[in-house]
């Protein structure tokens, strides 16, 4: 049974994507105010578990169940999903021509109910883009058009900071970061996590451990083949870092995890 | 017993009471016009390589009434034009002509002060009949049925001269309006920048939304700028749902004349436009974009020429249109590079977004070059929207047809960026969001 008290529960979750199964059985607990990382070898899945999550019409789900407070969140299409709190912030985000980024992002949050006077909007905007080390430019840019890495993984964060879900899910936020912009990108995650006062819950896809030192998660997952393996303190990461996944792997008997 | 209300068709009596209203050198040439009408044959889809993608087997112009005349419709369709002109371009010279034949010029002092030259095209092709007829003969008055149509019939349209060197200190803007069921209704603009003159012209062809009206449109543009001549024109065809809209705007450019045309095309149940640029003058340059937007059952027809005879002439032309339910838009778009026009640089290129399964595109752009030193270009491309750049929107918890319109607008942009009228995209703008909702079924509250 989906225990309501949990922010997210996933349990026995199964999905396909073209009939070819990527996900195989995905058991995952993340109780409100924790960091939880997620990491695994390439081609494991974790970027399916969180299309499968938010709500990607390509992927079907085929068993299992996954809740958000209780709520099912399978039955609801994307919008819905993010309208009730849940964020993915893209490994790739899409470009989108000819929409700029401060349209964009007001109709998101209008859409979320969360709509502020255009004044208070600019201020949060500015606010939050300053934080971000952001170029006043970016409102009148198009969405992630001609956008560097960096840039785009800034955006995808400062989105999340404004819209302030209850669950983020973080596709390799860090990926192609130097280190400055590293720490930037993990200040913008502990902000949001602080700013909404122990309630927003992280589910954190990373292969590096220093985003990890930043932001200190309390579970570390490892996710192989379509599901967790195993699951630990952040001592896990460092391990993955020392050994590789093979040599972990090759060592853990496959748990089926739950925090 | 009732007795049916008759109405009056299009006859050579028609043609016969114009042609005797108009001076001379206009009455043979309506004359001369309508006998072309009479025998060419209505445009098939089956034999004209124009039409092979529009039918109009089933319009027959002869039962539209050309002598329709006022209603409350009509004028409230003009009011309500009026108020949105002034909404955006309060200091704009507004000339308003109908299916009546009626022509009312506001706010023209200032233009006439200039030495500009604003009136009806009944009173210029009397004053004024060389600028009139240099402007008519730029385009062949018997050589298709539907020009061969307006040239024996228009009734009354607005004429513009600004003369040489003079920079028009203000936009004009037409109106052109008809309303109501079985009108024909004729628009003429004519309109001609000496040397070295300037003008930003709107045009708006506009009638009630509604598609209980079947309405005949029939429409030519005639514009010369002669050289170094600078013109910005901007053309909406925002006509109500049951109207047959066929339109012919040509430009002809003398030497180092500039054109920057943006047509926009909202209504209709169909229509066929042709957009024109004849580049005859060396140096002359003309940059042509546009966007249509259908849904129901729309046909909308594009058809651009850009027409290469002067050495050093550039031409650009972008087209979008998006289309939903079962719309269809048919684009064909040539460059014609003449073998006089060395060091032509022109570029055709529509894009189409195809908003829903039963909604269809055809685009054809060609080239036709004879001259041997050229640079030109075309591409074309039709597509839905983009599965993740939908999910992207819809994952920040917008719903899928405000994301939809979202992208729509978002792809409409860099033709709407060429728009050379700040005021007119301000016109555009919201015209084009309401009409977004509507063919997207999104309800008020959302919006």
């Amino acid at each position: 049974m989906p225990d309501p008290a949990m922010l997210l529960d996933v349990a026995g979750l199964h999905a396909t994507i073209d009939s070819k199964e990527i996900l195989k059985g995905v058991d995952m607990r993340i109780p409100h105010g924790e960091i939880h990382a997620l990491m695994g070898p390439n081609g494991s899945g974790k970027s399916t578990l969180a299309y499968a999550l938010t709500g990607h019409p390509k992927y079907q789900i085929t068993a299992g169940s996954a809740t958000l407070k209780g709520t099912d969140l399978l039955p609801l299409t994307a919008d819905l999903r993010a309208q009730l709190g849940v964020f993915l912030s893209f490994q790739h985000p899409t470009a989108i021509p000819g929409v700029t980024m401060v349209n964009f992002l007001r109709a998101a949050m209008r859409s979320q109910g969360k709509e502020l006077s255009a004044r208070e909007f600019l201020t949060r905007l500015t606010y939050e883009m300053a934080e971000l080390k952001m170029d006043e430019s970016f409102r009148s840019r198009y969405i992630n058009d001609g956008f560097s890495g960096g840039e785009k993984k800034r955006a995808e964060i400062l989105q999340m900071a404004l819209l302030q879900p209850q669950l983020a899910i973080l596709d390799e936020p860090d990926s192609g970061l130097d280190v400055d912009a590293l720490r930037i990108v993990a200040d913008g995650v502990r902000r949001a996590v602080e700013g909404s006062a122990g309630k927003m819950g992280v589910l954190l896809i990373t292969h590096y451990n220093r985003i990890l030192e930043y932001l200190r998660p309390d579970t570390v997952h490892i996710f192989s083949a379509g599901r967790v393996v195993a699951s630990g303190g952040p001592s896990l990461a460092k391990e993955i870092e020392a050994m590789g996944y093979e040599g972990l792997l090759g060592e853990v008997a496959p748990v089926s995890a739950s925090a | 017993m009732t007795q049916e209300a008759v109405v009056s068709g299009i006859d050579s009596g028609v043609v016969a009471t114009r042609a005797g209203a108009s001076p001379t050198w206009l009455a043979s040439r309506r004359r001369a016009a309508w006998e072309a009408f009479s025998t060419l044959p209505w445009p098939s889809s089956l034999r004209d390589e124009d039409w092979r993608r529009t039918d109009i087997a089933k319009l027959d112009p002869l039962r539209f009434d050309p002598d329709a005349g006022v209603s409350t419709e009509l004028d409230s369709v003009i009011a309500a034009t009026h108020d949105d002109i002034a909404a955006v371009a309060p200091d704009a010279a507004v000339i308003v002509c109908d299916h009546t034949g009626r022509v009312q010029l506001h706010n023209c002092d200032a233009l006439t002060a200039q030495g500009v030259i604003v009136c009806s095209l009944s009173e210029a092709a009397t004053r004024h009949r060389e600028l009139v007829e240099q402007a008519f003969d730029t385009l062949p008055a018997g050589q298709q049925p539907l020009t061969a149509l307006w040239n024996s019939l228009w009734r009354d349209g607005c004429f513009v001269y600004v003369p040489p060197s003079v920079a028009a200190n203000q936009p004009v803007w037409v109106i052109h309006a008809a309303a109501d069921d079985r009108t024909a209704t004729f628009p003429a603009t004519c309109c001609v920048l000496d040397a070295n003159a300037s003008l930003t012209l709107v045009e708006l062809h506009v009638s009630p939304a509604t598609a209980q009206a079947e309405l005949l449109s029939d429409t030519v543009s005639h514009v010369v700028l002669n050289r170094n001549a600078r013109l910005d024109y901007c053309v909406l065809q925002d006509l109500g749902q049951g109207v047959w809209h066929m339109a012919t705007h040509r430009v002809s450019l003398e030497a180092d004349a500039h054109l920057h045309f943006f047509g926009a095309t909202l209504g209709s149940k169909l229509q066929k436009a042709y957009w024109e640029a004849l580049l005859n003058g060396n140096g002359a340059e003309a940059h042509l974009a546009g966007i249509a937007l259908a849904g129901d059952r729309q046909h909308l027809d594009h058809q651009s020429l850009q027409a290469h005879k002067g050495t050093d002439t550039t031409s650009r032309l972008l087209l979008k249109t998006a289309v939903r339910d079962h719309a269809r838009s048919v684009y064909d778009g040539l460059i014609d590079v003449g073998r006089t026009a060395q060091r032509t640089d022109a570029y055709v290129q529509n894009r189409n977004l195809i908003l829903s399964p039963d909604a269809k595109a055809d685009s054809i752009p060609r080239l036709e070059i004879r001259a041997h030193d050229v640079r030109c270009g075309h591409g074309a491309a039709a597509g839905p929207v983009d599965d993740e750049q939908r999910f992207y929107l819809m994952a920040r918890g917008i719903p899928a047809e405000i994301a939809d319109r979202i992208i729509v607008r978002g792809f409409f942009e860099d033709a709407l960026g060429q728009a050379p009228c700040p005021e007119f995209a301000a016109l555009l703008g919201p015209l084009l969001d309401r009409r977004l909702d509507r063919i997207l079924h999104i309800g008020r509250q959302e919006s």
